[in-house]
């Protein structure tokens, strides 16, 4: 055994180049699959951990406390598909702002809540630095989701600046807790606030009862929270529909679970890579090396080594290389896992409960062990064919008498052309292996690539597939606005561009085909949009048309032609699909339908949002201030406003005013119109001044929502295309020096015969161009079909074809330099050692 | 007197490993002339193969200069070498060193396209080439592996000589070939040298130095003796024997 392990040492100091790079791959194989494994298993029990830790429901109902009735709750506790349910209440918004570190305003939507109603919907453990003591002394505590920790960077002890409309409160954070759901900038960032504070709050945000609940039905609570909201408002009477909202569990974990897998399994696609490059480099290193040292092989065999001896040498070698690989792996995994976990956390704003287990790792070190054991014998169980008289020969009868292919009496241009293509067929075989790799590696970067693209190149990309407005402010009005009157008047504003009333999201219409709720975006002419793109058909133009998203259309096989129903408080209307759109916002969940569609299904709808397009130059955040200004947006300003009028009838205006105000903060009053006797003059005024109910800077929210998951993906694809790269890189340079060790003689000769060093170089090297041009097409078609399998599920993702063209014309040129600095050793061989040798 | 196609100045080689050196050639001046038939000659080891590496650009000199009529070589680099062998240099060795991946007639076509063209002309000289050494057309698509030793030794002259080297430098053309082979290879030399072609061949066998007409002998890395002989056929081959036979003797072979 000692003999034996003495000549696989001395073959692993004899290729040391080689040695180390095979190390790289086993561990990097090692790395990617003991991970992702790793992954896989954690990622099942991440969020019934996390469930457990908050202890918290599944399912949330959040009911606007205009149209909320304590019944609800007897009505949810009476179904008996419902183990256990609880109430309670926090104050939302989507109109909030924040100040960010460099005192910008950037939207976030947020919900306040207190400790005690917190805890009826979870138990919420609170990670902190400060003492009780401390705590006490802090005149506005604020305890925060550990995602605002993680993605936005605030630290305990950080100031916090809550804006509404041109209020703003102050909070000190104190703390930070886990919360499944309402964690996430993108639905909401539940804060835990004091009772006074809430107090406060109460004035200026929206009451939302929530219901909360688990149940047996196991679909993530959908179904039965619509049955729910049905019986609700048959109960009450109240509008509950327009403007009640959901949560689950099941939603939110299949959201983090998809992505992480998809993650994972982009992992386990580039360990596939790496794991055909190490067959075949241990592949070509072995018969290089049997044919480099066949001589000394027969020597072996005629002192009386066996053949078996000499093939166990070879595995024993590559168990070495690989042992060492594995532990580096190890080593790696270890390091990587909690890197791994903390970007889950971070990505999904979630603490995650889990500890790295040993047999994922176990299991992927004996795999590797067990498969590099076998592919060494396998290849150098060809030691069997050179006895050792065979072996002094050289081997020789192991000649090829194959079909001359490409004879050089038939060069037409160049001779180094011509035989580089003679090379390429003559190792057709080792080819197929190269093309194989080659292949993995070039749809790994094309998809990575793509996506890199799509979301580096700023918002911009992601915007024009957002699938809705992308104007500069979104305005909601009051119930008694009217959208058309106040766009009109906004237009002749010097800083606007444009002003359309659209639909807001507040009322969600029923597909009934998917059984999904959707939110209408409706226009009374589509060709007024500036970012909703059909990516097949065209725009609703009649009552009873409408688009779908993409995501929409993919899920349940709706195509353009199809007819789907829709159904609004059980009243049902079938529409024609005319068009597709992608759609990145709002979980891919919008149709898209003409206003006269709208009121179609909706017979009293009208439009209660409008879009305002500014003029180039114009700050939104300046024109937001001024617009909030002129039409009253901050009920509460009016509602605390001390200032009064200069005349009696001013003050009596203002007074009016103020009770509007507080009439429709406090009881959702939608329109209310007065006259007052004042001796001799009779004052009268409406509500109309308050207009606006909230304003948005759309591309704000989508920046917060989606600027931090950009990055991640950009970070994660340059990574995939590096390591991509490496391996290639790896692999043509092993390769190469494998083959160049192996026609040393061959190359020997033609120097002799006057062929220079870089003729020759250039001859190995355009050897492989053929595989590699097959593969970057063939690894190119099947990224792009990857990308658009992804596209199903997070929306359209244009492809810039000329750019993924000169990348692959980079990666054959990379391909090539590769390939010809692998081929630098021929400048080394010297035909005076090879003529005398 | 014919003019010196190739000649050096103070030519040295020599080897180092591991700390110690040994010098093979030192300081030699020699002239290879137009048109001649040089036979290098010496015992084992006196530094006739390195001499003719040094001569033909196959390996860089440690000291001294190589001139190819004025162009001095030795300070060429290994492409420049290249080329310059491509252009000037035809080889034929002792092991032959055919590429054994490739077919007689692609051999001699690897030779011929590194210098020139493709061009029916190149072909069909080839093919020429070929018959007149005496490889028979079936045997054109054959693998080295195939042919016998005479038969690649044949084929190895015919894509030194292809491009018309102005040099043909052979290095114990005949040391691994059978005395019936030997005799043919040796044939197409001696035609080739009529013809005008200017030969550098090294040998330590008699018989095969006959053929020149030019005996150089070295010992220990210097030129001990030069000896010239009639062209090969132009006179009694057992006083040209004895002659050459009387110049080794004399040089202690």
């Amino acid at each position: 055994m000692r003999k034996i392990v003495r000549l696989s040492w001395a073959n692993i100091k004899k290729h040391k180049l080689e040695t180390g790079a095979l190390v790289i791959l086993v561990m990097l194989c090692m790395l990617l699959i003991s991970s992702s494994l790793e992954g896989i298993s954690s990622i099942k029990s991440i969020f019934p951990n996390m469930m457990k830790n908050t202890e918290s429901y599944e399912n949330y109902i959040l009911i606007p406390d205009n149209a909320y009735n304590r019944e609800y709750e007897n009505i949810l506790s009476a179904d008996e598909r419902v183990e256990k349910s609880a109430a309670s209440e926090l104050l939302y918004s989507m109109s909030t702002n924040y100040l960010d570190d460099k005192g910008k305003e950037q939207a976030l939507y947020m919900a306040f809540i207190t400790k005690d109603n917190e805890n009826k919907l979870e138990r919420a453990e609170i990670e902190t630095t400060m003492s009780d003591a401390e705590i006490a002394d802090i005149k506005h505590p604020i305890y925060m989701p550990f995602s605002v920790k993680d993605g936005m960077g605030y630290k305990v002890g950080d100031k916090f600046d809550m804006i509404f409309g041109t209020k703003k409160f102050s909070f000190t954070v104190t703390g930070f807790y886990d919360t499944v759901l309402f964690d996430t900038s993108s639905g909401g960032l539940k804060m835990i606030v004091s009772d006074e504070d809430y107090h406060v709050l109460e004035a200026v945000l929206t009451k939302y009862n929530i219901l909360v609940y688990n149940d047996n039905q196991g679909k993530g609570g959908t179904d039965l929270g619509n049955e729910l909201i049905e019986a609700f408002e048959d109960y009450s009477n109240l509008d509950v529909k327009s403007g009640y909202m959901m949560l689950n569990y099941k939603n939110i974990k299949d959201g983090v679970v998809f992505f992480t897998e998809l993650m994972l399994k982009v992992m386990i696609a580039m360990a596939a890579v790496i794991i055909v490059a190490i067959i075949i480099m241990i592949r070509y290193r072995i018969a290089g090396d049997i044919k480099d040292q066949i001589v000394s092989i027969g020597v072996l065999e005629a002192i009386g080594y066996t053949s078996k001896n000499i093939t166990f040498s070879y595995v024993i070698e590559y168990l070495i290389i690989s042992a060492v690989g594995i532990l580096l792996g190890i080593g790696g995994c270890l390091m990587l896992s909690p890197v791994l976990f903390r970007t889950s956390e971070i990505m999904s704003g979630h603490r995650i409960y889990s500890k790295i287990t040993l047999s994922p790792i176990l299991l992927t070190a004996g795999g590797i062990i067990l498969f590099v054991s076998l592919i060494a014998f396998i290849r150098a169980n060809m030691v069997k064919k050179y006895p050792p008289v065979c072996a002094f020969r050289k081997g020789l009868g192991d000649h090829r008498f194959g079909k001359e292919r490409l004879p050089l009496r038939d060069t037409k241009k160049s001779v180094h052309l011509r035989l580089a293509m003679k090379g390429f067929l003559n190792n057709f075989k080792q080819n197929i292996g190269l093309t194989a790799c080659i292949t993995i590696s070039a749809i790994a970067i094309v998809f990575s690539f793509v996506m890199f693209s799509f979301f580096n190149d700023g918002m911009d990309a992601i915007v024009k597939s957002a699938g809705m407005e992308m104007s500069n402010l979104r305005v909601e009005l009051m119930n008694s606005a009217d959208a058309y009157e106040f766009a009109a008047e906004v237009e002749q504003m010097p800083e606007v561009r444009k002003a359309t009333p659209t639909s807001g999201l507040s009322q969600m219409i029923k597909l009934v085909d998917c059984n999904e709720l959707m939110f209408p975006m409706a226009f009374r002419d589509f060709k007024d949009t500036e970012n909703i793109f059909p990516i097949e058909g065209r725009f609703p133009e009649h009552d009873n048309e409408l688009m779908i998203t993409n995501m929409c259309s993919r899920s349940e096989n709706i195509n353009v032609g199809d007819s789907v129903t829709l159904d609004y408080l059980n009243v049902k209307r079938k529409y024609i699909v005319t068009g597709i759109v992608t759609c990145l916002t709002n979980g891919g969940i919008n149709i898209y339908l003409t206003e006269d569609g709208m009121k179609r299904l909706i017979p009293t709808y009208t439009p209660n949002t409008v879009e305002v397009y500014l003029k180039d130059g114009v700050n939104a955040e300046d024109f937001r201030y001024r617009l909030t200004q002129e039409y009253g947006r901050s009920i509460s300003d009016m509602s605390d406003d001390e200032s009064t009028g200069s005349s009696y009838e001013d003050r009596i205006k203002a007074e009016a005013d103020r009770q509007i105000a507080d009439l429709m903060a406090s009881y959702g009053v939608s329109h209310i119109e007065y006259a007052i006797q004042a001796g001799d003059t009779v004052i009268k005024g409406n509500s109309s001044g308050f207009m606006i109910k909230s304003v948005m800077n759309i591309l704000d929210i989508m920046n917060t929502q989606l600027s931090g998951i950009a990055q991640a993906i950009s970070v994660t694809t340059t990574l995939f295309m590096l390591i991509s790269a490496l391996v290639v890189m790896i692999i043509l340079f092993i390769l190469m020096e494998s083959s160049v060790r192996r026609q040393r003689k061959e190359l020997g000769i033609m120097k002799g015969m006057g062929y220079t060093s870089k003729e020759l170089m250039f001859q190995l090297a355009f050897r492989i161009m053929p595989a590699a041009l097959f593969s970057v097409i063939i690894g190119t078609l099947i990224g792009i079909a990857a990308v658009n399998l992804i596209t199903g599920y997070i929306g359209y993702i244009a492809i810039n074809i000329p750019a993924v063209i000169v990348l692959d014309i980079l990666l054959l040129l990379f391909c090539f330099g590769c390939a010809y600095i692998g081929a630098r050793k021929i400048k080394k061989i010297s035909v005076y050692e090879l003529m005398t040798e | 007197m014919s003019t010196a196609v190739l000649h050096t100045e103070k030519l040295c080689k020599t080897f180092s490993s591991g700390g110690f050196q040994q010098h093979v050639i030192k300081n030699l001046d020699i002239e290879i002339r137009e048109k001649d038939f040089t036979v290098i000659m010496g015992s084992s080891g006196s530094g006739k193969s390195t001499l003719l590496y040094a001569l033909s650009g196959m390996d860089k000199p440690s000291l001294g200069k190589v001139f190819f009529g004025n162009e001095d070589i030795s300070g060429y680099s290994n492409d420049e070498l290249a080329v310059f062998r491509r252009k000037n240099c035809g080889f034929v060795f002792q092991s032959i060193y055919l590429l054994e991946n490739m077919t007689v007639f692609d051999n001699v076509m690897t030779g011929a396209l590194v210098a020139q063209k493709n061009s029916a002309d190149l072909v069909k000289k080839a093919e020429q080439l070929l018959e007149k050494v005496g490889i028979k057309k079936e045997c054109w698509k054959k693998y080295p592996n195939q042919l016998s030793g005479g038969e690649c030794q044949r084929v190895g002259i015919v894509r030194a000589v292809i491009n018309e080297p102005k040099i043909l430098f052979a290095d114990e053309p005949t040391g691994s070939l059978n005395s019936a082979s030997s005799h043919d290879v040796l044939d197409i030399f001696t035609e080739l040298h009529n013809k005008g072609q200017s030969i550098v061949m090294v040998t330590h066998d008699v018989k095969t130095a006959l053929r020149g007409n030019r005996v150089i002998f070295l010992s220990d890395g210097t030129i001990s003796g030069e000896y010239e002989m009639p062209k090969f056929g132009t006179d009694d081959v057992k006083k040209r024997r004895d002659g050459l036979q009387d110049f080794l003797d004399r040089m202690g072979w």
